[in-house]
């Protein structure tokens, strides 16, 4: 497995747990009467965590081939990312554009439309890292 | 999505080149060996600057690394 393959699987898993820990486990702006530093807080939390598990996954594999992680991105690495952007692009529009619609009709606050854009940047970026590796695994 | 229909002898050509490893070859085109991989698998069409580079380091015309049996009438 290449370096960036095992970078794609580790940003998807990374993106995948977060995310099921953040959107569910803890109560969203909808979910509470006012929403309070509390959740602030995690959301800063979480970001921070993201970025900690990234940093230190990725000196782990990169000291394990340090070769493969020094090599420029070829032409077949850049093809699957753009590819794999490109799905993700219309899956970032489509879910804030949904994001705003929902929080219009059914009225919500600040942080609940936040919420909602932020999901819809998550979930773009899932199906982003998700379609790289299945891109990695056919080889092109 | 379907695979290339351009057929490589990469493959043989390494073997005639005392076994050139998929890493050797990839370090002397400039790609990762995943590339040089899928290129030979026939599962990636490489642009014609590699194709060029790759019959350079096996110093062959490109039409002895790549054919396109499609074309055949």
């Amino acid at each position: 497995m290449s370096f960036r393959e095992k970078s794609a699987w580790i940003t998807l898993i990374t993106l995948f747990v977060l995310t099921i820990l953040f959107f569910l486990h803890f109560p969203q702006p909808w979910q509470v009467s006012r929403p309070d530093q509390f959740m602030f807080h995690v959301t800063l939390l979480m970001i921070a965590t993201f970025i900690g598990v990234e940093i230190i996954a990725h000196i782990i594999i990169a000291i394990r081939s340090p070769r493969d992680a020094r090599t420029p991105k070829d032409e077949r690495e850049r093809l699957i990312e753009l590819k794999s952007v490109a799905v993700a692009f219309y899956v970032y529009v489509i879910a804030s554009l949904g994001s705003v619609f929902v929080t219009l009709h059914l009225g919500a606050n600040q942080f609940s439309i936040g919420y909602l854009l932020l999901l819809s940047f998550v979930l773009a970026e899932i199906v982003n890292y998700a379609l790289r590796v299945i891109h990695y695994q056919r080889g092109r | 999505m379907r695979e290339t229909q351009i057929e490589n002898r990469i493959r043989r050509l390494r073997f005639d080149h005392d076994e050139m490893t998929q890493r050797e070859l990839a370090d002397r085109v400039g790609v990762t060996r995943q590339t040089i991989n899928a290129i030979e698998l026939g599962k990636y069409s490489p642009s014609l600057e590699v194709a060029f580079k790759i019959a350079e380091v096996f110093d062959v015309p490109l039409e002895d690394v790549f054919t396109y049996p499609g074309g055949q009438a």
